[in-house]
């Protein structure tokens, strides 16, 4: 048993190594391959700043020991898209509806908002509002956030 | 936080083995949200974890029961327990009250085992798991013991369970003509640690009511059943008069403690009002 | 991109609802903050910070942390004095420390630095240092302040960096930073001729701005120069206070701010940058120190107050005269509080055409965490009661709240209490409007039974701080791409765009060929700061008249070589200059407006250059059963003048008035001893989705602001006026409980209800 150890796994859709500690979180280990998209803020898992998706699910990273993705398929918002300019629906909506003032906590809503629409391609406001309630703005944009969640949903249906 | 040895066995009995072994400061974790919380802010201060994250994979499984309950592993995330199709249908209280369950990231994470052996007594499942008469099944190296959820929490984030002793199953009884229903009280946002929680669970022939739970936590040290509200509500038929003795009974009986979320006398009127309002949620489910 | 001067392809570039210019680096993670910068060699810096609210230092010991391997340096304030004999900072006071000198004066006040270059180890290191106190009687409450035996500060140290700060002397022996007192007409005489007086006291709350990026600065000792990238909203004056500290020239420092993960006013003047400057001077390395969530609670916040109202009213609802005493409870170092005190106070008798006014402001030392501007600059508390007072007064007169407040509104042309005439100030619009939207005069239904409805409305101002600079530079390149160099931070009000959108109007250029040079002191002239909602305004004007300026010389260059600047394109101007592709036009343009200190009396003509108007409109449901209750519709009305982006000053409105939501409701810092017992996001509870009312609806009225940039004033704080007394009066509205204590909780409308029952809650 070791502190630290040699770590591999795909980050969006690379396969990449790193030399880890076991008391280092997701965050900081992506930090180390040059990504900031994920963000420590509240430190507790409840802001969604440093949101990241391990094996097809959305984790909060500060809450991630960096040797535990050892083997895992890792996304960050830096993952380049399909869509337009490199840009999903998500991004997209959020972009047209305005749905962020400092963009802070940017990466985490859209990050949520694709496994939202993953898992209910049509959702209602109550849902989106239970889906999203682990992730904070305090520019507080959520009412245009809610309005990029529904078109989202309405161009991901084409 | 400082650098700390991991351990991550194959095996259930490996993963024993490992905490029998191991000094005082040892831990074990599934999901490691709750530790590293406390990793974080330098609460615990850990030289030694144990990941039951590769052990047996039946330990994950959530599984329909023959008699029409439920076997759960302990290491059943909390959104894999929320989106189990088994769960809908056998505990739907279940699934209800994992919707308001702190996050769609950490249920994606934390395990039921993890939830239950944390002893925090501001958790939402353990009072519906009173509630529906679930137990726990046990691993030691010394052998494994059965033991209802109600027995488990022994005080303000204390358990019976031993150093070396670790949840590996839950059971949920078959729900035969049961009906339940969780009150999750926030007097802080929507979203906030419950101020109260009210766990209700009775039988009813559609008329008379019997077989009663009434659990309520988070204002307590540790989730606790009130025997007079059961003792109101068995036998009895449910009207606006009925619900009014039970709230009455639950506010003479429950000593709350107050915290920056509401004072005791403040908790135990919400308990008064809101006993009732659980009761009917569970008759409507 | 061949554009002609004053030919803009796509139109008018002002007044339009474009997407932010920074939009797609946000939606994939690459914009660029403080917080992703790593230099070579960098050190982390983690702060070992006081455990007592009041007392002072017997001794530190640091030798543990010193021992520890991996550790560069531990600095406590003599390491500091070794460089800066005089390292005391604040932009009001010289009042604070870099790290306590001889004593500590709040719980989470920096007492010693570690440096590591792993972060962990700088971590584990200062929570092996340990200081030896002797605690001294404290103060946290601010009534209790002015009278005190326990004295925060023995001398009293003005600064002076501010004109409109300078009558601020240093005293011995008092907690009391600034009091700042109006007079108008004879209030004693105005109570005695009065029908009614009423007078009530209200308090407000310690509250914090928590932005989701927390404070972060990196100081980099290059050879030539300190640089400071730091999440800044003034790095003007961030590089003066530095250069003043070490006793350099301006130009030895440089200040570069990036995007802010969120401001609110908290990463106001200096707040990390003087520890990090010293620390990497005195290590010869880079350093950086990223506060975390938990530190926030300790670095800067909002002030609770004391607000004592008392108002002299004919019988059929005219207000006579008012008296507003308010007391600030400013924490441990002044920070902007004495701004607070007076910019805030001289409003503090609200919107209302009153003859005789008094008003006693004061600004207090406590023994918590500092306090500062916050969204408002302390118009929200004032709002919070003088509209609860506006609301039981009209209550108690039988008076319509609407009809009470139409009688008494300040209206365009008259003396505010200053006695500076209301201009371009659209009160009597936004409480019209919203009266309109709120359909105040149709039938409410208040509900039965257990559930009951209620709804009230309040309306605030504010007048922009003043007399404050801003200096621009509109930089044309010879392809007519154009980039604005301006000192404005953009912390999420979109202030870039707002800019783009201006400069493009004015030289009449598409918007899309204008970019912004992030504010870098080597490179983006003055600007005061971005606070106050005073960019819009301010470097709005600056940046106009630089693109003025560019334009006028665009204009000459062209006539010099023989061409027409209406129908020749930009680069064939250039090139026909140049013989190719080269050369810049430089335009440059300065703002300050124009300023009347008040005199003894507080009395000026000129007391702000544009007033800001917000008023809300709030329909709760209330439990009668357990008071819970919930906010159903909110309707905010603003005056911005022109907005420059409707669609972005839609969501500063909608922003501004769900933060207030938060310092309403559910956010409050919970103190043990000056210990903050609730330092997270679990147990500080902003709003989060599920938190917003079902029905949220923002305007802004249809004004013109005549002396703004192109009819523009500023947005960010509007918002928040009318929120908290608005929904206390719904709820006094719907059950009869009328609270004057934020923030509003379902247990004290319980116990309001109890009360009326003649049932008190026990305990």
């Amino acid at each position: 048993m070791t502190t630290h150890k040699s770590i591999s796994f795909t980050l969006n859709g690379n396969p990449v190594t790193a030399h880890a500690g076991n008391h280092q979180n997701l965050v900081e280990l992506l930090q180390g391959q040059g990504l900031f998209g994920a963000r420590e803020s509240c430190a507790q898992g409840l802001c969604g700043c440093c949101t990241v998706v391990v094996d097809g699910q959305a984790v909060s990273g500060c809450l991630t020991m960096a040797t535990l993705v050892d083997g895992a398929d890792v996304r960050t918002i830096e993952e380049p898209q399909a869509g337009e300019g490199g840009l999903d629906a998500v991004q997209q909506a959020f972009i047209e509806t305005g749905a962020f003032q400092c963009g802070f906590c940017t990466p985490g809503f859209i990050l949520m908002t694709r496994q939202l629409l993953d898992a209910h391609p049509n959702p209602a406001d109550d849902e989106i509002r239970h889906y999203l309630a682990g992730n904070l703005c305090r520019c507080a944009a959520y009412p245009e956030i809610i309005k990029a969640v529904r078109l989202a949903a309405k161009k991901r249906r084409g | 936080m400082n650098p700390f040895e991991l351990a991550e066995p194959r095996t259930l009995k490996s993963a024993l083995k490992l905490l029998d072994a191991g000094d005082e400061s040892v831990r074990v974790f599934g999901g490691c949200t709750a530790l590293m919380l406390m990793m974080k802010t330098g609460v615990f201060q850990p030289t030694r974890l144990i990941s039951l994250r590769g052990i047996e994979a039946r330990y994950s499984k959530v599984t329909s029961a023959g008699d029409g309950g439920l076997r759960i592993g302990a290491l059943a995330t909390l959104g894999a327990l929320g989106r189990a199709a088994a769960v809908k249908k056998r505990a739907p209280v279940i699934t209800d009250t994992l919707r308001t369950l702190s996050n769609v990231r950490v249920r994606n994470v934390a395990t039921l085992g993890g939830h239950l052996a944390h002893g925090d007594p501001h958790m939402d499942l353990p009072p519906v798991l009173i509630a529906l008469d679930a137990q726990v099944v046990t691993a030691a190296t010394a052998g494994s013991r059965t033991l209802a959820v109600a027995d488990l929490f022994t005080g303000y984030y204390e358990t019976a369970l031993a150093r070396n002793e670790l949840i590996s199953e839950v059971l949920v009884p078959a729900r035969t003509g049961r009906r339940s229903a969780y009150v999750k009280l926030t007097t802080r946002g929507a979203d906030d640690w419950p101020t109260l929680g009210i766990a209700v669970s009775v039988v009813t022939d559609g008329k008379v009511l019997s077989d009663a739970r009434f659990v309520i936590s988070a204002a307590t040290e540790k989730p606790l059943r009130l025997a007079s509200v059961e003792a109101v509500l068995n036998g009895a038929t449910v009207d606006d008069a009925l619900l009014a003795r039970a709230g009455e009974a639950a506010a003479a009986e429950a000593e709350l403690v107050g915290d920056a979320r509401g004072s005791a006398a403040y908790k135990t009127e919400l308990l008064r009002v809101h006993a009732g309002r659980a009761l009917r949620k569970a008759l409507a489910a | 991109m061949a554009t002609t001067l004053g030919k803009s392809n796509s139109g008018s570039a002002f007044g339009r609802s474009i997407p932010r210019v920074e939009a797609r680096a946000k939606v994939t993670g690459k914009a660029e903050y403080v917080h992703n910068l790593r230099l070579p060699g960098m050190l982390y810096g983690k702060v070992f910070r006081s455990t007592v609210a009041h007392a002072r230092i017997r001794g530190i010991d640091v030798s543990a942390a010193r021992a520890l391997p991996g550790v560069h340096a531990v600095y406590t304030a003599a390491d500091i004095m070794r460089l800066v004999p005089d390292p005391h900072y604040g932009p009001a006071f010289h009042d604070q420390p870099v790290l306590a000198i001889d004593k500590v004066r709040h719980v989470g006040e920096p007492v010693a630095l570690v440096l590591a270059a792993d972060p962990h180890v700088a971590e584990a290191a200062a929570q092996m240092i340990s200081a030896d106190y002797e605690e001294l009687p404290a103060v946290f409450d601010e009534i209790e302040a002015m009278t005190s035996k326990a004295v925060v500060h023995e001398v009293l140290k003005p600064a002076g960096t501010f004109p409109d700060l300078k009558h601020l002397k240093g005293k011995r022996d008092t907690n009391i930073a600034l009091d700042f007192h109006l007079r108008r007409g004879d209030t004693q005489k105005a109570f005695a001729a009065a029908d009614h007086v009423f007078e009530h006291t209200f308090r407000t709350q310690q509250v914090l701005h928590l932005p989701l990026e927390p404070f972060v600065t990196v100081a980099d000792p290059t050879p030539n120069q300190l640089v400071i990238h730091t999440a800044s909203q003034s790095p003007s004056f961030v590089r003066i206070e530095i250069a003043r500290l070490l006793g350099w020239p301006e130009n030895k420092v440089r200040v570069k701010v990036p995007y802010l993960g969120g401001g609110f006013g908290a990463k106001l003047y200096i707040k990390l940058e003087a520890l990090v400057a010293i620390a990497a001077l005195l290590a010869g390395r880079p350093v950086k120190i990223s506060l975390t969530m938990e530190e926030q609670f300790y670095q800067i916040t909002k002030h609770a107050a004391t607000l004592r109202i008392k108002s002299g009213v004919s019988k059929d609802g005219k207000i006579l005269a008012r008296e507003c005493e308010v007391w600030w409870n400013g924490g441990a170092y002044a920070d902007i509080g004495p701004r607070v005190t007076q910019k805030s106070g001289f409003t503090a008798p609200g919107p209302y055409d009153i003859d005789h006014v008094a008003i006693d402001s004061y600004a207090l030392y406590t023994n918590l965490p500092a306090a500062g501007a916050l969204r408002g600059f302390g118009i929200p508390q004032l709002v919070w009661a003088y509209e609860s007072h506006t609301d039981m007064i009209a209550k108690a007169l039988n008076i319509d709240p609407l009809a009470m407040r139409r009688k008494n509104i300040l209206k365009e042309g008259r003396p505010q209490a200053t006695g500076t005439l209301m201009r371009d100030a659209g009160i009597e619009q936004v409480l019209e409007r919203l009266a309109q939207r709120m359909q105040w005069e149709k039938t409410f239904d208040r509900g039965s039974g257990k559930l009951r409805r209620g709804r009230g409305i309040a309306i605030g101002f504010k007048a922009s701080i003043s007399p404050t600079t801003s200096v621009a530079i509109v930089n044309v390149s010879a392809d007519g791409s154009v980039m604005v160099n301006c000192s404005t931070v953009d912390m999420g009000q979109g202030s870039d765009t707002a800019m783009a959108q201006i400069v493009a109007e004015a030289l009449g250029v598409p918007v899309e060929s204008v970019t912004l040079v992030h504010p870098d002191t080597d490179v983006t002239p003055y600007d005061m700061a971005t606070l106050g909602s005073r960019s819009t305004f301010h470097m709005g004007h600056a940046v106009r008249l630089a693109a003025e300026d560019a334009r006028d010389k665009l204009m000459k260059l062209a006539q010099e070589v023989g061409l027409s600047a209406e129908t020749t394109s930009i680069p064939d101007i250039f090139r026909k200059k140049y013989g190719m592709q080269a050369g810049n036009i430089v335009g440059v343009g300065s703002f300050i407006p124009s300023y009347a200190p008040p005199d003894a009396q507080g009395q000026t003509d000129n007391a702000t250059p544009f007033w800001m108007i917000g008023a809300t409109g709030a329909e709760v449901e209330v439990d009668t059963e357990t008071g819970e209750f919930k906010v159903a519709r909110l309707v905010n009305l603003v005056d911005v003048g022109r907005p420059v982006n409707p669609a972005i000053v839609e969501t500063q409105i909608s922003g501004a008035t769900l933060m207030q939501l938060g310092f309403t409701l559910t956010e409050r810092m919970d103190f043990d001893a000056g210990q903050v017992t609730n330092a997270s996001l679990a147990d500080y509870k902003i709003p989060g989705i599920r938190d917003v009312p079902a029905v949220m609806e923002n305007e802004a009225v249809d004004m013109v602001q005549q002396t703004g940039p192109f009819g523009a004033k500023g947005v960010g704080e509007s918002g928040t006026f009318g929120v908290s007394p608005a929904i206390a009066s719904a709820i006094d509205d719907a059950v009869g409980v009328r609270l004057t204590s934020l923030p509003l909780t379902a247990e004290a409308v319980y116990r309001g209800l109890r009360a009326n029952a003649g049932k008190p809650l026990q305990d």
